[in-house]
């Protein structure tokens, strides 16, 4: 839950803040404790289900610099927080940098949703692109109170203060790379994750990344593993592959069972003739 | 320093202007209302409907700027300057016309209460085919819920509307694609 | 569409496609909808002076309630009345079969929908708002959460007579021969549990209406419904106002399969429309829909069922636990459908002792749902015939064909039958599906299988439930063929398929007919359930239309001085020597409405040898073919296609026919792999459409129905009601497609991709 202060049970009472600059939204957020919203198809559905809403809402703005779009930079390649699923399902720089995410895409949400929801939403609410960015060692432009700073969207994750901004994340020049993400939903389309694994491989060395049910993270051990010894013992990779997502949170060992099967798939995939 | 910004009067009711079915009109309206609520409050605006007020259904599917979205989660600070068009301003549009006729041919619905919002997100799909993409219509509707006809019409419907000589391919390629073979 | 049969069918084989469709569909009504011009019910904003309701649920699964103090509420802002208990007028209860459900709870509430008030302001923030300032004490009990375990818990009605002491609300055995001397023979006995899901109608418009007040102490319903009639008596009862003084309008309603059987929001809607005076609205969000709406009662059944060597089924055991959550609704009626399906009504059996418990439980409210128990039951009886054909290393379809009854055969319950087809023949057609023979090499990620199940439904009521139904036909002032019945519309096409049949029957064009569905005031038809609507239609049809047509034709002579014989039912009007000689205006201004109207009641049919209905007498056939992939890294089920084989009469009207199984199966085929409203101390664990998921285009399979005709020309109801047939046999044939693909057979539903998963990878250990 967003944490809030002066919660209200009716949408009706919300009152919206328009901050001039990213900078300001970051002093509203803090002052008045109040989310920031930019897509609202996460916030929304949580606050019809709770009754509760933020008195105050912080609303993001795509146009300040660099909050929305899709651009290529010496690191990589910029995602603006603000863009849309469906904008980044539609860019052509999407289709040359990351052509899995095509596939994967369909399954994120419903059409509908994906015009409104936005990139750092959904990596926020540890929605599918989680797994994949984690995978990809995204790192994140963040606006925080202390200004502007860039990190490791993973350590991001770990300690990130409500009030920090997410500007635009970027992703690693992977043209060329081998990318596989899978989701595992409820049904076909329009599901939320049960399980989503990405596989990346950068031409030396692989990086696993996992979202769902069980928590967001990256194998760091299994991925040693692989450095040092290789896929070849699928057993043993199996079982520390299994007591790492364990460890994430993954308690469910039927549903490990599928992710760890998605994973070792991935990882054929990846891996093959490589 | 941040101390030092004024914070605007935020009231939580305002005037909000906007295109509705290609008409400007203004609201008075809470700033988080939902565009769905707007819309059904006056009355006369009944094809969006609420389903689950929490954009899982399609029922109050709407075009906002020519993208069919949930109008449960748009919220009225994000209309001004935004065009809003629902069945009820479309029933001039060809799309809409072919969509229909599609629908209706096939009887692709049965209690009809999801089938406006249906319409919506076929007629998105089809603008944006008629704009160059290549679209396929079934992932178009994969937003909407219908829990009476379990889609074998509307599978009818598509098949239709996606066959070489749909309206908007008319003058395009596929007609004379097939004309040439 | 007809196609050669396979060898050994007689009858007519149809397959139902989109040509079919498309000669066919009635586009008016449709294209209505589709514009969104139709009326809904909730669509009523615009009425003068309209008020909203909101409804207090309780915040316990099962308490006692101390103190309900409104006082605070009362002053809020835009509040015009707020009500509990004690401002019931009338009788404080309600239900089709047991009037145990309070409209407000004063004393105790039993399930997390129970209602304790309700208010009525100018905007349903204020309304909500008004509900925050009720205070409601409670005194926690033990929540009754397992329906296994019920029967030795707090009784949640230990007030009621009937059941004093007990959570056991109903039981019934079925009995036929000496089962335990016809076990002692068996060759292959099968035992298995069975479990079937809490499964949620999620029509795509929650319950809501008005009640508007005419100011003369009556309320006027606007409502979506399924039973006009029924519900008014019942909301007269509640107001405390004369029967006359009620009228329930049926609005165009956004889907029921049964979940609308019962009253919902009528009851608080009614008391505040007479309490403000004012019309009020009452609209449940999904949220409220999902905890308080009536779902598919949930069974845990043990079947033993045995064979002799030769497969010849002698014996057969089921004892079957259903849980009707807090009240009673219409669940003593479903385990009766239940049992009935139970006893395997397709197939001869030696001897069968079928039993089942209805049980309170502190778990929601179960009702009515499309299939009404059997389908949970048929998934069982399916579920083992496929287990001892295993056993005995035998083809499924070959144990089938050895137990089918045939058309001569008494039904399994020793009564007379009507079948449309032999039960033979459907199954020849099933087995001769061209999914069978879709053979993929694949080996890879998904596994692919082919299964099938049967299924037989009775159209109509049940045991002892008084059954009929009117209609009446008219001649407008405007000359319009005006056909009233009380059913509502919810989607089914009922008003096409009548249409239709006034069209074939009279000789006029659809634009000439005008049909009036759902009012209090017009003829009471009964409810809008149990596949009945049909059969009704049809049987009144047949008693109105002559009488009708002669009684016009007659007055036509007259008025134009041509001979009776000669006239003829036309476009527009009637005819003489293929000439119009009088509009149906015209004959319509020359006469008094009554003059030219005709109306009859008829009984539904039941067996004729049974002063009681005693089991299903017209009898319908299903078989469906399931072709699944099953993935092997996640056990993630896809059912890719279902083909149907119908044996249910003659089709009126194939759109309406074809989208009911097809609605029909993709529902099931929810049942059998995802949806499950799942509690926890009597709490739901889900609450609205991002957690209780139903299939979306991308679920539902490729479909084909063909319909097998084979209805006797001597059979007076040649047209059955096909509404719940669809659903019968779809997850039976979804598991054993299941089974075929993995080696793994799921018994209980819905499908659990992590279990099947587990079990697949235990069978890959094996390998």
């Amino acid at each position: 839950m967003v944490p809030v202060n002066n919660e209200v049970t009716e949408r009706q009472a919300v009152r919206v803040m328009r901050p001039e600059s990213p900078r300001q939204a970051v002093s509203f957020a803090k002052r008045f404790r109040a989310p920031y919203i930019a897509g609202g198809t996460w916030l929304q559905p949580s606050c019809e289900r709770d009754r509760q809403w933020p008195a105050q809402l912080v609303v993001l703005n795509p146009d300040w610099p660099a909050f929305r779009g899709i651009r290529e930079t010496d690191g990589g390649l910029s995602i603006g927080a603000l863009t849309t699923l469906d904008e980044l399902a539609h860019h052509p720089l999407t289709a040359l940098y990351l052509p899995p995410l095509n596939g994967l895409i369909k399954r994120v949400a419903g059409p509908g949703v994906r015009h409104l929801g936005t990139v750092g939403g959904n990596l926020l609410a540890g929605g599918d692109l989680s797994a994949l960015a984690l995978a990809l060692d995204t790192e994140v432009d963040v606006v925080g109170g202390k200004g502007s700073n860039r990190r490791p969207l993973a350590r991001w994750f770990l300690d990130r203060p409500v009030s920090d901004l997410l500007r635009s994340v970027t992703v690693p020049d992977c043209r060329g790379w081998r990318v596989s993400v899978e989701k595992l939903g409820y049904r076909e389309r329009f599901s939320p994750t049960r399980a989503t694994v990405a596989c990346v491989h950068d031409g030396e060395q692989v990086q696993l990344g996992v979202c769902g049910e069980g928590g967001s993270g990256r194998l760091m051990v299994t991925e040693a593993m692989l450095r040092d010894e290789g896929i070849r013992e699928l057993t043993d990779l199996a079982i520390v592959m299994d007591s790492e997502l364990e460890a994430l949170g993954w308690h469910d060992t039927r549903l490990r069972l599928a992710a760890r099967r998605m994973l070792e798939s991935g990882l054929m995939e990846v891996t093959r003739d490589a | 320093m941040s101390d030092h910004y004024q914070v605007p009067e935020t009231p939580a009711q305002e005037n909000i202007s906007f295109e509705l079915n290609g008409e400007a009109v203004t609201r008075s309206a809470p700033s988080a209302e939902t565009l769905l609520d707007i819309l059904r409050e006056s009355g006369q605006i009944t094809s969006a409907r609420a389903g689950c007020r929490v954009g899982r259904c399609g029922a109050c599917q709407v075009l906002l700027d020519g993208r069919a979205v949930p109008s449960c989660l748009v919220m009225a600070w994000q209309l001004p300057g935004h065009h809003v068009e629902t069945v009820e301003g479309l029933n001039k549009d060809p799309d809409f016309l072919s969509v229909r006729d599609a629908l209706a041919s096939e009887s692709a619905l049965q209690c009809g209460y999801c089938t406006p919002g249906f319409a919506v997100s076929l007629v998105a799909g089809i603008r944006q085919r008629r704009q160059g993409s290549t679209v396929d219509l079934t992932e178009s509707v994969a937003g909407n819920l219908c829990r009476c006809t379990g889609y074998g019409g509307l599978r009818r419907a598509i098949d239709q509307l996606s066959a070489p000589g749909c309206p908007d391919e008319a003058d395009g390629q596929g007609a004379s694609l097939s004309e040439n073979q | 569409m007809t196609h050669e049969n396979p060898p050994g069918i007689a009858g007519n084989l149809t397959t139902l496609d989109g040509d079919s469709v498309r000669n066919s569909a009635s586009k008016m009504d449709l294209t209505q909808r589709i514009e969104g011009r139709l009326a809904y019910a909730t669509d009523q904003r615009h009425l003068p002076g309209l008020l909203y309701g909101a409804i207090l649920r309780s915040a316990c699964a099962h308490a006692l309630i101390t103190r309900v103090d409104i006082s605070q509420a009362l002053g809020m802002p835009g509040v015009h009345a707020v009500i509990k208990a004690d401002d019931v007028p009338g009788l404080n209860r309600f239900g089709i079969v047991i009037r145990d459900q309070p409209v407000f709870c004063d004393e105790r509430v039993r399930y997390e929908g129970d209602a304790i008030a309700a208010v009525a302001a100018d905007t349903p923030e204020q309304a909500r708002a008004a509900l925050n300032a009720i205070e409601v004490d409670y005194q926690p009990l033990p929540v009754v959460s397992d329906a296994a375990l019920a029967e030795q818990q707090i009784a949640l009605h230990n007030s009621h007579e009937k059941h004093g002491g007990s959570n056991l609300l109903a039981r019934e055995t079925l009995e036929c021969g000496d089962i335990d001397d016809a076990f002692a023979r068996c060759a292959v006995v099968a035992e298995h549990q069975y479990q079937t899901p809490r499964q949620m109608h999620a029509f795509m418009e929650t319950e809501g209406g008005v009640a508007i007040p005419d100011g003369k102490g009556g309320v006027l319903f606007r409502v979506g419904c399924q039973s006009g009639h029924r519900d008014a008596e019942q909301l007269a009862d509640i107001l405390g106002i004369p029967h006359e003084q009620v009228t329930v309008e049926a609005m165009a309603t956004g889907g029921a399969f049964g979940g609308k059987d019962e009253l919902t929001v009528q009851p608080a809607a009614g008391l505040l429309a007479l309490k403000t005076g004012r019309p009020v609205m009452i609209h449940l969000d999904r949220f409220e829909s999902c905890r308080t709406g009536i779902k598919r009662h949930p069974v845990s059944v043990k079947m033993t069922t045995g064979c002799d060597a030769a497969g010849r089924l002698l014996a057969h055991k089921v004892e079957a636990i259903l849980d009707t959550g807090a009240y009673a609704s219409l669940g003593p009626a479903v385990l009766e459908n239940y049992l009935d399906h139970a006893t395997a009504p397709l197939y001869r059996i030696e001897a069968y002792r079928v039993s089942g418990r209805l049980v309170y439980t502190n778990n929601g409210v179960c009702g009515a749902f499309r299939g009404f128990g059997g389908n949970q039951a048929t998934f069982a009886v399916e579920s083992q015939l496929d287990a001892l054909a295993h056993s005995l290393g035998v083809e499924p379809a070959a144990l089938r064909r050895i137990n089918l009854r045939s058309p001569g055969d008494a039904g399994s319950r020793n009564q007379t039958v009507r079948w449309t087809a032999p039960p033979a023949d459907v199954l020849t057609a099933a087995v001769a599906s061209p999914l069978w023979s879709r053979h993929d090499t694949d080996t890879g990620r998904w596994l692919t299988g082919t299964g099938m199940a049967m299924g037989a439904q009775g159209n109509g009521l049940g045991d002892g439930l008084p059954d009929s139904g009117g209609g009446r036909i008219s001649l407008s002032p405007a000359g319009r063929i005006c056909v009233e019945f009380g059913f509502s519309d919810y989607g089914q096409n009922i008003v096409e398929s009548i249409t239709r049949s006034v069209c074939n029957g009279v000789g006029c064009r659809e634009t000439d007919v005008e049909v009036a569905l759902g009012s209090s005031r017009g003829p009471d038809s009964g409810p809008t359930s149990a596949s009945r609507s049909s059969v009704l239609v049809h049987s009144v049809l047949a008693s109105i239309l002559p009488r009708w047509i002669g009684a016009v034709r007659g007055h036509a002579a007259r008025l134009s001085g041509h001979p009776e014989e000669g006239l003829e039912f036309g476009p527009g009007g009637m005819f003489f020597n293929g000439r119009q000689v009088l509009s149906y205006r015209e004959l319509a201004e020359s006469a008094s409405p009554d003059e030219m109207a005709a109306s009859a009641s008829r009984d539904f049919p039941v067996a004729p040898d049974s002063g009681q209905p005693v089991g299903r007498y017209l009898q319908l056939q299903i078989a469906t073919v399931a072709r699944v992939a099953v993935d092997r890294l996640t056990g993630r089920v896809r059912v890719t296609d279902l083909h149907h084989v119908t044996a249910a009469g003659r089709v009126i009207y194939p759109p309406g026919y074809l989208g009911q199984i097809e609605g029909a199966a993709v529902m099931g085929q929810g049942m059998a792999l995802t949806e499950d409203m799942t509690t926890r101390d009597g709490s739901y664990l889900a609450d609205n459409l991002d957690q209780y998921l139903i299939p979306t285009f991308h679920d539902a399979p490729l479909q084909r129905v063909d319909v097998l005709d084979d209805t006797p020309e001597d059979d007076p109801f040649p047209v059955r009601g096909v509404g719940e047939l669809g659903i019968e046999a779809v997850a039976p044939a979804i598991t054993a497609a299941i089974e075929a693909a993995t080696g793994v057979r799921v018994r209980r539903l819905p499908v659990d991709p992590g279990d099947l998963l587990v079990a697949m990878a235990a069978k890959e250990q094996t390998l």
